[in-house]
């Protein structure tokens, strides 16, 4: 137990502060509220994508099926278009969303720094061709683009406004009228630097700055893919809500960008009928690792639902049609498990087994990589098949893991609930309720 | 009126305790507005509301917060989170109470 001793202490005293610092952190915060703003696009989007593709072999004999894809051969461009105007230039909707959260967070002109990084985003990202923009940059490839287009336009505001390089109006003219004149020296400001910057890059390297941006970012955005990136950043969201501090808030925050970057390059590759490049998406990680919450803590979940202890019992059946939609701080907080010594093991243990399994099955193959985003609060069994196409494949993969994390709970929820067990025997016995405190200690 | 507001990541978990508050409320016959918001949605909840409680997995938002609230001369605290894995509506109707008297 002395390693557990001090892995609390590390989380306690080292990370959770660190964590909080980020999560308050406003530029991550702006991220992560700002992607928000895409998101509805983003579902919606790619539904009609995988409308536009039908889960049928193109010689199908299933009627079905075969007025299906007959329909969409006939309409296609038709039937895509919704899905390019939505999760086709994803980036325009993050860029204004980050750059309208940041702003909020500065108490500065939203719609201003909303359409200013919108402006910033199209010159360097959509060099115009006879009156049309092209939009190969407006999709996954630009999402980084976006997100620095925001923080650049919105801080460059900012500096100017702290500088006051600005143009001055007197005290009678109304607010609205000077605070559309506040936007005229940042305006020209990208001009004069964030376009200099594109033509440098596009005149010496033959690139556009997205481009150049995702280059960057590249060696990221594949080690992603990784088991060891994945089960990394899974530790680190239970480390956190082990200490009852909401992980994901921080660190899905964080990943949200790479996230968007991979589920963005598998559709294209879909629509395009090529093979799938990502593994690690966002139905990767809600729907296989975190099945009912942070710790897969569904199994958990069911296992309590049958408890013989009073206590798990009405926990567990409170938190059921949470859990049921990935919401699980019920449990969390009621059984508890947050600093719950007992359950440490199989909560950490469970996601990690999770991962690998669904690693090895989508990576060989077995099971479809996704290509749809769906709402985090979709019941796990469904959203994997949706993230997937609609593929069956995935909701049994989902179910498979599921009896796994049972099994792998049992054993811990079985000395934890002779625990609880015991202690409501002698709370009965005695008939004085004393609590005992949090922490390790049961309380009923 | 009695105006409460509840927050957490996306407004989830605390939206089901909403539900048991106002239970509790009716049952006192405490005439009351209670809601729950994401944490996003909290500075513009602050200035309508008279007190906002934090689900005890946002706890490392409570300093700064706090510290926005205080602006308007509200309090912000830190729901018990034994009584927020129950969902005890009472207990947190409670300290949402005891708090604006303090």
């Amino acid at each position: 137990m002395k390693l557990y001793d001090s892995l609390i202490k590390f989380v306690e005293q080292k990370l959770g502060p660190v964590a909080g610092k980020l999560g308050s952190q406003r530029h991550i915060g702006a991220l992560r509220d700002g992607f928000l703003v895409a998101m509805p696009f983003i579902i919606v989007g790619s539904f009609i994508l995988i409308f536009a593709n039908p889960p049928f072999a193109a010689d199908t004999t299933n009627t079905f099926g075969r007025i299906w894809l007959d329909f969409v051969a006939a309409h296609r461009a038709t039937i895509v278009m919704p899905w390019t105007m939505s999760m086709g230039i994803m980036s325009l909707f993050i860029t204004m969303g980050v750059a309208q959260s940041l702003a909020k967070s500065y108490k500065m002109d939203q719609v201003g720094a909303a359409a200013l990084s919108v402006m910033t985003f199209l010159l360097v990202a959509a060099p115009e061709k006879g009156w049309a923009l092209p939009l190969n940059h407006f999709g996954g490839t630009g999402i980084f683009t976006a997100l620095l287009s925001a923080y650049y336009s919105v801080e460059l505001t900012r500096f100017l406004k702290e500088r006051n390089i600005t143009i001055r109006m007197p005290e009678q003219v109304p607010p609205a009228i000077a605070a559309s004149f506040a936007l005229l020296i940042p305006v020209l400001t990208i001009f004069l630097t964030a376009y200099p910057l594109s033509l440098f890059l596009q005149a010496n390297f033959g690139m556009q700055i997205p481009d150049a941006v995702m280059m960057l970012f590249s060696p990221l955005v594949s080690a992603s893919n990784s088991l060891p990136a994945i089960i990394g950043a899974l530790l680190l969201c239970q480390l956190l809500w082990f200490a009852g501090i909401h992980g994901a808030n921080i660190v899905v925050g964080i990943l949200s960008p790479i996230f968007l970057t991979n589920i963005a390059g598998n559709a294209a590759a879909y629509a395009a009928g090529e093979p799938l490049p990502n593994l690690f998406t966002q139905p990767f990680w809600d729907f296989y690792i975190f099945i009912g919450g942070a710790g897969a803590t569904l199994a958990l979940v069911i296992l309590m639902s049958f408890s013989k202890a009073t206590h798990l019992r009405s926990v567990g059946r409170m938190s059921a049609l949470p859990g049921l939609f990935q919401i699980n701080e019920p449990v969390m907080f009621g059984a508890p498990v947050v600093m719950n010594a007992t359950l440490f093991l199989p909560f950490v243990l469970a996601p990690v087994v999770n991962a690998v399994i669904a690693y090895i099955a989508v990576n060989t193959g077995l099971v479809d990589r996704a290509i749809a985003v769906t709402p985090w609060t979709t019941p796990a069994l469904i959203g994997a098949a949706w993230g997937a196409g609609w593929v069956l494949k995935a909701s049994i993969l989902t179910a498979v893991l599921m009896v796994i994390d049972v099994l792998i709970y049992y054993p811990f929820f079985k000395v934890y609930e002779k625990q609880v067990l015991a202690e409501e025997n002698a709370v009965a016995a005695s008939q004085t309720v004393a609590p005992v405190e949090g922490g390790q200690q049961v309380t009923a | 009126m009695k105006k409460i507001f509840l927050c957490c990541s996306a407004g989830m978990s605390t939206s089901m305790l909403v539900k048991k508050m106002k239970a509790a409320a009716a049952e006192r016959n405490l005439e009351t507005d209670i809601i729950a918001v994401s944490l996003s949605e909290f500075d513009e909840t602050i200035t309508e509301y008279d007190v906002c409680l934090l689900g005890p997995q946002v706890r490392f938002r409570h300093e700064d917060l706090a510290r926005q609230a205080a602006e308007y001369g509200k309090k912000v605290a830190v729901i018990d989170s034994m009584a927020y894995g129950m969902m005890k509506g009472d207990q947190v109707l409670d300290q949402a109470l005891a708090l604006l008297e303090g």
